[in-house]
């Protein structure tokens, strides 16, 4: 899952980075509007997270313009501004979530959760496929009730395939999804994280669909 | 004089209207007064002269019938008045000798063997003077009498007199002053009218700035509009500049505050944010003292944003839209709770204040109804008084929820008002609302909802389009 932070502040914006990196997922952050709208114009982020009060194009014109040009993913507003009319504003502006500052990691963390899971028509913080069943509250992996202990890029690789059962995600959308645009993209180490899963996991509920991508398909599964 | 002091403060308190009618009125009752005075006593002394024209004529009668030879051995008369000739009919003559015993020499006939009164000479008068004035008959009517001196050498001098009623005089007079009270009362009538008449139009203007003014009250209209003559424009313009200036300083105090509230919760959340991933003692101590300032800046900040509404001119905000717009985001923000707000909201309903408050108690309102709600919340509006300035409209906020015991209501908002100045912002987002409402002359009461759960009660002052 792969997040967007826009923040002016430096250093909460470092701390959301940090804490969002922990929790699993690939995060890109941007210190302005003007950066953020471009990053969310031509990434696809999972989430955003975005400020409202920004310099050179304020949080909510940003949003505005994702929404007119039918950006759909799942946002975020976290501002000081708390008066109901900012947040109907925020709202009306196509947010999906809005959390005032000054806020609890663990809080935004959890509404961060809770927005990945609805966009992807998950009504628990488990998901399961199988005998795989993922804890995204705890980040916990478990196999017909046996913990299973995965490193950061193999959790959070099964935790969007799990996310999307049922359909095809091409690698491409695996390496858009899984780093951040830093991030040295070889298309091999999808390939490699894919092998250890299928190892750790040890039963085969991930397909390679040859040419398009990988499957998640619990009906396939034998066990 | 003592009397007039208070009348005249009595009017300066009243309307410029009222004051130009009373000294209207006040001068042109003095200046009719006078010009009726003026106007009788000429018309007496008119009167009086031509009265004294014909016993005049009547006096040079006889004296030419008594200059004639041989005048004293017959009768002077008939002098051509066949009233003289009647017994006490009010006109009469008499020709008397001063200095002579018996001194009448000849009366008319009317006279009935009376005496006429003689008119004192005033002072040191040369003989052969005309004099006039007034007498009383032998029957005590009124006279008008003339007197005229005649020296006839040897045969001496005498007097002539001759008087007629002076009730003549009189009902003349009467007549005239009778025809000049109705005439003077039908003008005074008319210049009072006039009066009036250039009152309402010299004073169109002022009117005209108290209905803009009024029309900025009921949040009608931002500024005072239309054309002012020179003498009030500038007024108007300063009013209209006042008002700017208000709005101005109260726009600059909202986005300061916002500004504030920006830079004081930026840094709060960062400190936060270290402070619970450094499980020590300290960062305990920080958490802790963190969210005490968290509580006060926002308390605060609340309380800076209510004042700087109070003493504003009214807008108007129309209910309906801003119920909405909450529900709407009501419906993201309890999206995972399947919950259900209806709305009966009056069209046209509107609110004398900003929006952005209505927003803030509203929402604060209906925020505590959701989350207690088991699933269902319902928000409806209604107008409570019709009137032209002070009438009020009523929100209704009922949820399903647990609800709360008769003395914990009570308990509830006294304790966010007692919690409000011991430790700021704990929690009741109710106090705020409680405190918007009050700056607004309105009130918020919690009662048990007819649905089971809490019923708050909003009250604020607005209107029906």
């Amino acid at each position: 899952m792969r997040l967007l932070v826009v923040e002016d502040d430096a250093i909460l914006n470092r701390q959301i980075v940090t804490s969002l990196e922990q929790a699993g997922y690939a995060v890109d952050s941007a210190s302005d509007g003007e950066e953020g709208q471009f990053l969310g114009d031509t990434e696809p982020y999972d989430a955003v997270i975005l400020d409202l009060g920004l310099p050179k194009v304020d949080g909510v014109s940003v949003l505005n313009a994702w929404r007119r040009e039918g950006r759909k993913m799942p946002v975020i507003i976290l501002t000081a501004r708390d008066r109901w009319s900012d947040k109907v504003q925020g709202f009306d502006a196509g947010a999906d979530d809005y959390v005032t500052k000054p806020f609890h990691m663990e809080e935004l963390l959890a509404r961060v959760r809770a927005l990945l899971r609805r966009a992807t028509g998950h009504a628990t913080s488990e998901i399961s496929c199988g005998p795989v069943k993922l804890d995204t509250r705890s980040g916990r992996v478990a196999v017909d009730g046996n913990p299973i202990k995965l490193t950061s890029h193999e959790y959070r690789l099964l935790s969007y395939l799990m996310h999307h059962t049922g359909r095809i995600v091409s690698r491409g959308e695996l390496t858009e999804h899984l780093y951040d645009q830093d991030f040295d993209r070889d298309s091999n180490t999808i390939e490699v994280f894919i092998g250890r899963l299928r190892k750790k996991l040890g039963v085969d509920i991930i397909q390679t669909v040859r040419g398009l991508g990988y499957l998640l398909d619990a009906s396939q599964t034998k066990t | 004089m003592t009397g007039i002091r208070p009348i005249l403060k009595g009017f300066a308190g009243r309307s410029i209207a009222v004051r130009l009618a009373a000294s209207s009125v006040f001068w042109s009752f003095v200046i009719l007064l006078i010009a009726g005075l003026i106007l009788s006593t000429l018309y007496r002394d008119n009167t009086e002269r031509a009265f004294d024209q014909r016993l005049l004529v009547n006096a040079n009668t006889l004296a030419s019938n008594l200059v004639a030879p041989g005048a004293l051995d017959r009768d002077l008369g008939p002098v051509g008045d066949p009233r003289f000739e009647l017994p006490l009919s009010g006109w009469y003559w008499q020709v008397t000798r001063p200095n002579a015993r018996p001194d009448e020499v000849r009366s008319s006939k009317s006279l009935f063997g009376g005496q006429l009164p003689g008119l004192a000479p005033a002072g040191n008068e040369a003989f052969g003077q005309i004099r006039q004035g007034y007498g009383k008959a032998p029957d005590e009517r009124g006279l008008r009498i003339i007197e005229r001196d005649i020296d006839l050498g040897e045969d001496g001098r005498f007097i002539i007199r001759v008087a007629g009623p002076a009730d003549e005089i009189e009902t003349a007079v009467r007549g005239f002053l009778f025809a000049l009270t109705i005439t003077f009362a039908l003008l005074g009538l008319a210049l009072g009218f006039t009066t009036l008449l250039q009152i309402r139009f010299g004073l169109r203007p002022l009117a005209n700035l108290r209905s803009a003014l009024g029309a900025i009250r009921r949040g009608e209209a931002e500024r005072i509009a239309g054309e002012y003559p020179h003498d009030i424009a500038p007024l108007a313009s300063e009013l209209n500049l006042l008002l700017d200036t208000n709005r101005e300083i109260l726009e600059r105090a909202r986005t300061q505050v916002g500004n504030l509230a920006h830079a004081l919760k930026t840094p709060l959340s960062i400190i936060v944010n270290e402070a619970e991933n450094a499980p020590d003692e300290v960062a305990a101590r920080v958490r802790e003292q963190a969210a005490l300032m968290r509580d006060q800046v926002n308390y605060y900040l609340d309380r800076a944003r209510a004042a700087a509404l109070a003493g504003t001119l009214g807008t108007l905000t129309e209910v309906e839209p801003v119920i909405n717009g909450l529900a709407r985001t009501f419906a993201k923000i309890y999206r995972d709770k399947d919950l259900a707000v209806e709305l009966a909201i009056p069209k046209g309903l509107r609110f004398r204040g900003e929006k952005q408050d209505l927003e803030e108690m509203a929402g604060n309102l209906i925020d505590n109804a959701a989350k207690w709600a088991a699933g269902k919340v319902v928000v409806v509006a209604e107008i409570v008084r019709e009137g032209a300035d002070r009438s009020r409209f009523r929100l209704l906020i009922d949820d399903d929820g647990p609800g709360l015991p008769e003395a914990a209501r009570t308990e509830m908002i006294k304790r966010g008002r007692r919690l409000d100045e011991t430790k700021p912002g704990s929690g009741l987002g109710l106090s705020i609302v409680s405190d918007l409402a009050a700056l607004y002359r309105g009130s918020l009461r919690l009662e048990a909802s007819p649905m089971g759960g809490l019923r708050s009660v909003l009250e604020l002052p607005g209107d029906k389009a």
